[in-house]
């Protein structure tokens, strides 16, 4: 708990003791304690192979830990039905590095999906789609394929998909990772916009000059563990560092 | 909202099934040839039974012939015994004289007919048994009784009436046992073609699963595509044997006279009911194993 700030908010996110081992014997994370208060900004950081992304997918359910407990939103993950899956990711848009966009669909029709999918009326889906594209800046383009569409409009396009239902938590997995620079920083100002409104984010990135200037909640992650939870942190904390340097 | 995932589930099943032509039409290719296979199966089981049924009527009646010094009443009172025997369907008396023109009515006596003096038939009880298996019984009533012709008793032929059952009963187990192995095999396949039209979806199957779709929205689709191939299937399945089944039964009939096989056009509408129904539950069945390791969550 030492590492955990002090917040007002109850936590929605609440990580327990998490350990994950995988079946092949790699032990992925180590009693894992976080809470992520509703509202928050949380960038994931640290190497590769530290189990960044591991801890998305204990997010998004797509694995259970082996041990420990995880909460979202007053539910426990580890024990939620299968069946009860899917309506616990509408309550999530996930956005990732490789966009997972269907390329035989359209920009509009890739956006509607995750609405066609909850068995939304034609008319609410066209309103909704039309809001979600104009959010992100990619309204002219509602009828281009995504092979048509550079790397930063395809994630603009994941992340109109992402926030279509208007989900209560945003997880990106490295939403940078294959853009450059400039665009990256255009696709934060929109993950910060949808903060703004009043969702919670979790990002992990290896993008540290976003994390650095932006100055939000950091929680680096080291061989399994969590090395370092700050309120407005920095990529590399400096006293690490200096023990790297020396 | 059902009504909206069944559109959807439809529209998709449709697109998928033009999208991967290739795949779509090898399955039904190989649904269509297993349908065949299966229809053909029934054909001459049907025909099969047809035959037995004709063998079958004339086996289920037997003849006692009546011995010449046989007063009529003690035929009439054994007539009355048999009819009222709860295994015994009719009995009919035929006497001499009946004989004698039924048997010079048949062309095929017409020789012989003409050199007989006197009559030498028998006067006879004809019996029609109810069930196969109790012809015996009533054979043996019948030789015990004492107005029976002791040097011609009945007609009947025990053992072929015992391997007629026999037969029969391998014939249609037989039957069954190819009809199993052919489903095995059916579901097999469409398995097979629709895991590959999955594996070509996974990456939307995927996306599906990651926006909160539900197993079955995901599933749907697919189970509707695997029964609209297997109706596909089985239509042209039917076609083929509908145009082959009249010509096939003259043919047979043809080369082998004596077998009482003919076309039964009534047959035919079973035949589709059965392999529509068929094809549609080995393509729901078939889609719904072969989703089932990308769908699960």
């Amino acid at each position: 708990m030492l590492l955990t700030p002090d917040f007002d908010t109850r936590p929605v996110i609440s990580f327990q003791h998490v350990h994950k081992t995988y079946p092949t014997g790699t032990e992925a994370l180590r009693d894992i304690n976080l809470e992520v208060p509703e509202g928050d900004f949380l960038f994931l950081v640290g190497p590769s192979g530290a189990g960044k992304s591991t801890l998305v997918r204990l997010l998004i359910r797509e694995e259970k830990p082996t041990k420990g407990k995880i909460f979202v939103d007053g539910v426990e993950l580890g024990r939620m039905k299968r069946r009860k899956l899917p309506y616990y990711r509408r309550k999530v848009g996930l956005v990732f590095q490789d966009f997972k966009l269907l390329p035989n669909l359209t920009v509009y029709e890739n956006v509607a999906f995750a609405l066609r999918v909850l068995g939304e009326p034609d008319s609410r889906i066209q309103s909704r789609v039309a809001e979600a594209l104009d959010t992100v800046g990619l309204s002219a383009k509602d009828h281009t394929y995504p092979s048509n569409l550079s790397g930063g409009e395809q994630q603009r396009v994941a992340i109109a998909r992402a926030l279509v239902h208007a989900p209560r938590f945003i997880i990106a997995d490295e939403p940078t990772g294959n853009l450059d620079p400039a665009t990256a920083w255009e696709i934060m100002q929109l993950f910060l916009r949808i903060n703004a409104r009043g969702a919670t984010v979790v990002m992990a990135t290896h993008n540290r000059e976003i994390v650095d200037l932006l100055r939000r909640r950091v929680v680096a992650i080291d061989a399994g563990q969590v090395a370092r939870d700050d309120r407005s942190g920095r990529y590399h904390d400096d006293f690490a560092k200096s023990q790297v340097r020396a | 909202m059902i009504l909206r995932n069944l559109k959807f589930a439809l529209n998709s099943a449709w697109q998928s099934f033009w999208r991967n032509l290739a795949v779509s039409l090898a399955a039904v290719v190989s649904i269509t040839l297993i349908l065949v296979l299966a229809g053909v199966n029934l054909l001459v089981g049907h025909a099969l039974s047809q035959v037995l049924d004709g063998f079958r009527a004339k086996v289920s009646e037997i003849s006692i012939n009546v011995s010449d010094d046989t007063p009529l009443q003690n035929v009439y009172d054994f007539q009355q015994q048999l009819a009222a025997d709860p295994r015994v369907s009719n009995v009919k008396f035929i006497t001499k004289d009946e004989a004698l023109a039924r048997f010079k009515s048949d062309p095929q006596n017409s020789v012989l007919a003409q050199q007989i003096e006197g009559n030498p038939l028998d006067a006879k009880l004809e019996v029609r048994v109810a069930n196969l298996g109790d012809v015996a019984a009533i054979d043996t009533l019948g030789r015990r009784w004492s107005g029976v012709d002791p040097t011609d008793p009945t007609n009947y032929q025990g053992d072929f009436v015992n391997r007629m059952l026999q037969l029969s009963s391998w014939l249609s187990l037989a039957g069954v046992g190819l009809l199993l192995i052919l489903l095995v095999v059916s579901v097999v396949i469409v398995m097979n073609t629709i895991r590959t039209a999955v594996y070509h979806r996974r990456k939307e199957i995927e996306v599906m699963k990651l926006v909160g779709a539900t197993e079955w929205f995901v599933r749907g689709p697919f189970v509707i595509e695997g029964i609209m191939t297997g109706l596909i299937a089985a239509s042209i399945a039917l076609g083929l044997l509908v145009v082959a089944y009249p010509p096939a039964v003259d043919r047979f009939k043809s080369d082998i006279g004596f077998i009482p096989l003919s076309y039964d056009p009534a047959f035919i509408s079973s035949l589709a009911s059965d392999l529509l129904l068929a094809g549609a539950l080995l393509g729901a069945l078939g889609s719904y194993i072969g989703v089932r390791r990308y769908v699960r969550i």
